[in-house]
């Protein structure tokens, strides 16, 4: 402890971590105060001192322990979780944008004042020297780049050791959809009055109108529905995607899953209930096609056919998992790959080859393909992971903007 | 009238509604057990009809709750005449009422709105318990389900201003869905669940002849066979009895004797309603569709 301590860093009780950590976390606390959120700067010594209690290198603990903390309102969950992923992020080759505005403007029209970028003054003069941002500021925490050379490591080259690790990696990632607006109300600061709640409140004022209870609109997560390749190409990652699929239909709202080889099939409620592994031995019983090749054409007509009707009503996202080896006919696969786009909020395409490098979608199937989506990510390791969780939690009210595939060939 | 199976399936045919024996016994036993009938199937199957023919043959009223997403315990349930009483409470202002006069004139029956779940059971209180039919559930969301479960499992609604309203007798209970999604199995549990299919070619053809009786034999037959050939391609929508009865009265007003590839490609958007599946059949398909369609029509009579 031969630095100076500050004054704002607390009592003697408070720990001391020496490099970043302390700074990055009056940062942090700072952040979600800009984001409106209801933190009094006397919890931070808390936190700080929550940290030392845990093991910081879980970020998953860290998460809660911070949360705990520092939301007092659920309210503000969504806006923490927001800015606990913003922040916090592992990778320091991912520079983050200070610029939160953007993530929060539609949640909150009230409030403008955001945290901007951090050598500007703040309200209170004595933080004005604190260091301005630099990126090494955001890479936290020592024992969680241990998990680096897992998180780049191809599925298809781990080791069932290492699966191990990935799949309770994934679990501990913050799976969320994006938000829709329903049809319906809730109490709250809306535009519409409540009328039937105003009567009944403002009788005990003898028929004043003192109160004017408002509705809002009830926001409600986005359905998402998992179109999977489980053909011979793609056998390699065929396990991980599994349990990928297992994941999500378990820590999301509502998720709907297929597979496809040569024929689609539902495994919702196979996934749902069962462990993977029993899951994937009964749709190997199941889907008899694991090593034949790929129409995918064929299965998104299937799909849009039989399907398309029940499950992507109410602005579902479609996670489309593939690498584009199309053996069927490429005009059923524009045209049923067209249907499918028009049906979806958003249809995303995760593709294990994108992550190689060179690797460019020539191949029929994939060239036929990628017009017709609005998103191409890859999928073959960790990172990959993290990066669509990051972009699933972005899939705001705006629709993407699209082109009309069709018309330009 | 529906005492057994056999006197179902009459009384459905006396009031024009063709049903095979699963459906009548499927309704035999609702209106047996006094279980709510959920019927799903594709669209233009039938579902709604059996409704209004159930209300008609039991000499009863139809209360009809169309689902839609956003629908709401004030939209479905009841809801205060909020302008009403406004005015009113003004009036008992300047008259100079107390509080507790205000508060008892302004929730009384006179001001409630009754939606149709509770129109539903307030005639059932009274003695005379209607059919409700609530028609394509799954366009609701299921916020809306679990309502509906509580009230369908107790038959009961609770206002607190003015009191439970029970229904003795509860009232017939027909719940459609198009399946556009799932519907939570705890709601399903509490029904006799039924699928509608397309029909057989007989089943179809006496429907036809009973919903379109100005059709010549011949002509209906084809009508039929056409239409069920149809199903059997590769179509994103089939087309569903409805559409059957549509095209057979399309034809009548066109003053058609019988079927040419010329008029079905003038009449088929009365049976086809995608733009895709009008494309996939051309004419020379049409013909050949026509041509399959003469023999079973034939090979039917």
């Amino acid at each position: 402890m031969s630095e100076p301590r500050g004054a704002y860093l607390g009592d003697e009780n408070t720990p001391y971590y020496g490099g970043k950590l302390l700074e990055n976390l009056l940062l942090f606390g700072r952040l979600c105060r800009g984001l409106g959120m209801q933190v009094t700067a006397n919890v931070m010594p808390d936190v700080a001192h929550a940290l030392s209690l845990i093991e910081i290198g879980r970020r998953q603990d860290a998460y809660h322990a911070m949360r705990a903390l520092m939301v007092s309102r659920q309210r503000d969950l969504p806006l923490f979780d927001e800015a606990f992923n913003l922040f916090w992020q592992p990778e320091a080759n991912n520079p983050v944008s200070m610029d939160v505005r953007s993530l929060v403007e539609p949640r909150r029209k009230k409030r403008k004042q955001f945290l901007l970028p951090m050598g500007s003054t703040p309200d209170d003069e004595t933080e004005a020297n604190l260091p301005p941002l630099d990126e090494n500021l955001i890479a936290l925490i020592p024992t969680y780049s241990a998990l680096e050379r897992l998180r780049y490591k191809d599925f298809a080259e781990m080791t069932g050791g290492e699966l191990e690790a990935v799949k309770r990696l994934m679990e501990r990632l913050p799976w969320s959809l994006g938000e829709r607006r329903s049809r319906r109300f809730v109490a709250g600061e809306g535009a519409q009055f409540d009328l039937r709640r105003a009567f009944r409140r403002n009788m005990r004022y003898g028929g004043e109108f003192l109160f004017l209870p408002t509705r809002q609109i009830k926001i409600k997560p986005r359905p998402l529905v998992m179109i999977c390749d489980i053909s011979g190409s793609m056998e390699r990652y065929t396990r991980v995607l599994m349990q990928f699929a297992h994941t999500l239909a378990n820590s999301m709202y509502q998720v709907e899953s297929f597979v496809f080889a040569t024929h689609l099939t539902r495994v919702t409620r196979l996934i749902r209930r069962r462990s993977v592994d029993a899951a994937l031995r009964e749709v190997g019983v199941t889907v008899r096609d694991w090593g034949g090749g790929t129409k995918i054409g064929e299965t998104l007509k299937e799909f849009n056919y039989r399907w398309a009707r029940r499950v992507l009503g109410r602005g579902a996202v479609t996670l489309l998992i593939t690498d584009g080896w199309d053996r069927g006919d490429p005009d059923v696969l524009s045209e049923e790959a067209e249907r499918l786009q028009l049906s979806s909020y958003r249809v995303i395409w995760l593709n294990p080859l994108l992550a190689s490098a060179g690797y460019e979608p020539l191949t029929r199937g994939a060239a036929v393909l990628l017009p017709y989506v609005d998103d191409f990510l890859p999928i073959a390791n960790l990172a990959n992971l993290e990066m669509l969780a990051r972009l699933l939690w972005q899939v705001k009210w705006q629709r993407p903007e699209r082109k009309r595939a069709s018309a330009g060939i | 009238m529906f005492e057994t199976i056999d006197a179902t399936l009459e009384t459905l045919r006396e009031q024009n509604y063709i049903a095979e024996r699963g459906l009548a016994t499927a309704i035999f036993l609702a209106l047996r057990l006094r279980k709510p009938i959920f019927f799903e199937g594709e669209a233009g199957v039938g579902k709604t009809e059996i409704a209004k023919v159930l209300a008609s043959a039991l000499n009863t009223r139809l209360i009809r709750m169309q689902c839609y997403e956003g629908l709401d315990s004030s939209a479905a349930l009841y809801e205060w005449n909020y302008p009403q009483q406004l005015l009113y409470l003004r009036m008992l202002e300047a008259s100079g009422a107390s509080r507790e006069e205000m508060r008892a004139n302004l929730f009384t029956r006179e001001f409630l709105q009754a939606r149709p779940l509770l129109q539903a059971l307030e005639l059932s209180a009274n003695g005379t318990p209607p059919v409700l039919l609530i028609d394509e559930l799954d366009r609701a969301d299921e916020e809306f389900e679990a309502f509906l479960l509580e009230i369908l499992s107790d038959f009961q609604v609770t206002i607190p201003e003015l009191g439970t309203v029970k229904a003795e007798h509860p009232p017939i209970v027909i719940i459609t869905s198009n399946r556009t999604r799932e519907i939570h199995d705890a709601l399903k549990r509490r029904c006799i669940y039924f699928w509608i299919d397309y029909p057989s070619f007989q089943k179809e053809l006496s429907i036809v002849r009973a919903k379109a009786p100005h059709v010549e034999p011949s002509l209906a037959r084809l009508i039929t066979a056409f239409v069920q050939e149809l199903r059997q391609l590769d179509l994103f929508k089939a087309p569903g009895i409805a559409e059957t009865i549509d095209w057979a009265s399309a034809l009548i007003a066109l003053d058609q004797k019988t079927l040419s590839p010329e008029i079905v490609e003038e009449t088929i958007g009365v049976i086809l309603k995608y733009q895709d599946d009008i494309e996939t059949i051309n004419r020379a398909t049409f013909q050949a569709i026509l041509d399959r369609a003469r023999i079973n029509a034939e090979l039917q009579a």
